[in-house]
């Protein structure tokens, strides 16, 4: 068995390689002087990262009395995490009517069928190209932001859903049927509580994954920290755009942690210990 | 004359091949109905089949309950929803009995604990399924189809395990069931079980089924001494 998994993750090693080489024309100079340049750039750009993007902004005038919350790192921050989170409510909602319209096991292929092109139809545009699209018929702004997310979301999620719904238990909706529920019923009594661990991960995830690309919708128009990082990269000014990376890592790990709590609610005692708020930051000694 | 809830014309069940052919059987308000056979029988096909969950390969059945709530199962596995809590689970039973209305979730929480009462397991209404023993969770199962109060009950080895404490819990509630009239089809394995439930013996051997009183089942087992 060891040696079976040996062969094929060597195989696919290969495969890939083969693909690589066949993409760059086996050019394989471009790579030489690559580490460099980029070692140069990080080093003479990037380094060290520019707070003054947590410091007030000159004008407006800073009502408050700490500066932070006057700084473009925070109002950018906080706008990108305002989309991402509505997106995320709305498309989390639209995906679970369209998935539960998806699930072979819940409905009839030919219902299934179309409900998944739909999904994929709306999933093949990624968020960039929906808040493009947003842009040029709503205008710049939060609101083609929120719904270019949503829609990427419903597209996304849709199908993340329709899977895990698709993966359950079978004796849990077979007592429901036979017991005659109705559908909608089962879906929202049976199907969603027993597949709340992993709707709550997507759900955490999609939040994550939203506030991520919340920073490259927002370099279209479509609002947020994406909309200073634009900014910062006309103007050349890398040493803004890295200390505004670190701050979305930042919240992007918080996010993480947020998850894992939420989480631990639902699941199996035993198989993941529930953290308290204090080692959520602080390790466990 | 009382009609028969469950009536099976002919029928035969099973995936490719029949596992049992041609049965033809009728059940009645207040008969407990065990059935009897070795491990890949059909036992669980035949209970699957009347659940309406597999199509007979041929022939056909007549249920004579009400639509939504007039037939309750028990899967093997038990079919509880183990992320949500136990009320949550027993009150599936009785969402299929109470329609809209004012007063609907008062009477579904007041069936939901009922049964939770008699199944003596309020005292963990809040707990997720989860966490329960498997003991505990047979007895859940038991009081969702309590509180749906179906015209059939179909289980399937909901028994199991259980150790005799939990047998008589399980069978008080079913009695329940049985005295108001709800016909009951089960599989079990152990004799002791059988005979504590059923009126009737459904024997599964070579592919047919040898209806047998209880009586006549209890003969058998003793030889006819009790005769």
């Amino acid at each position: 068995m060891k040696y079976r998994l040996f062969g094929i993750i060597s195989i696919l090693l290969l495969l890939a390689w083969q693909t690589l080489d066949g993409l760059i024309e086996g050019d394989w100079g471009r790579l030489e002087g690559g580490l460099g340049n980029l070692s140069v750039f990080f080093s003479e750009s990037m380094w060290p990262p520019n707070w003054s993007v947590i410091e007030a902004r000159p004008y407006p005038v800073c009502e408050s009395e700490i500066e932070f919350f006057c700084s473009v790192g925070y109002l950018g921050m906080m706008e990108t995490i305002k989309i991402a989170f509505v997106a995320t409510i709305l498309g989390f909602i639209g995906a679970l009517f369209f998935s539960s319209l998806a699930a072979r096991n819940l409905v009839p292929l030919y219902v299934a069928i179309p409900v998944r092109i739909l999904l994929s139809a709306i999933r093949s545009l990624p968020s960039l190209i929906w808040a493009i699209l947003f842009v040029i018929v709503i205008g710049f702004g939060p609101l083609s932001g929120v719904l270019a997310m949503t829609f990427y979301t419903v597209g996304y999620l849709g199908k993340l859903q329709y899977e895990t719904f698709e993966g359950m238990a079978n004796d849990s909706l077979e007592a429901s049927r036979a017991m005659g529920l109705p559908r909608s019923s089962i879906l929202l009594n049976v199907v969603i509580p027993e597949n709340s661990n992993h709707l709550l991960s997507q759900l955490m995830f999609m939040f994550e994954y939203n506030v991520r690309h919340g920073t490259v919708i927002g370099i279209v128009g479509a609002g947020g920290i994406g909309y200073y990082i634009s900014t910062y990269l006309k103007f050349l000014q890398y040493e803004k755009v890295f200390a505004l990376l670190i701050l979305i890592f930042v919240v992007v790990v918080i996010i993480d942690l947020l998850s894992m709590m939420v989480r631990s609610f639902v699941n199996d005692e035993g198989d993941v210990r529930r953290p308290t708020w204090l080692n959520v930051v602080l390790s466990e000694k | 004359m009382v009609e028969a809830v469950l009536e099976l014309k002919n029928l035969s069940v099973g995936y490719d091949e029949p596992l049992i052919s041609n049965i033809n059987l009728e059940v009645f308000p207040g008969e407990v109905i065990t059935i009897l056979g070795p491990s890949g029988i059909g036992k669980t096909t035949l209970v699957r089949t009347i659940a309406g969950l597999i199509r007979p390969l041929s022939g056909s059945f007549d249920l004579n309950v009400e639509r939504r709530g007039g037939l309750g199962y028990i899967p093997q596995r038990l079919g509880l929803v183990r992320h949500a809590t136990v009320a949550h689970n027993v009150s599936l039973g009785a969402r299929t009995r109470v329609g809209f209305s004012l007063n609907m979730w008062k009477e579904r929480s007041q069936r939901t604990m009922d049964a939770l009462r008699m199944l003596g397991i309020a005292d963990k209404s809040n707990e997720p399924v989860r966490r329960l023993s498997g003991g505990q969770q047979r007895r859940v199962a038991t009081a969702r189809t309590l509180a749906q109060r179906p015209q059939l009950m179909l289980a399937d080895e909901f028994l199991g395990e259980l150790d005799h404490s939990n047998v008589e819990i399980v069978f008080e509630a079913v009695q329940n069931l049985v005295d108001d009239g709800t016909a009951v089809i089960m599989i079990e394995h152990h004799d002791d079980n059988a005979q504590l439930f059923a009126t009737r013996i459904w024997e599964i051997q070579d592919g047919k089924i040898a209806d047998i009183s209880i009586k006549e089942w209890k003969n058998r087992k003793t030889g006819g001494e009790e005769e």
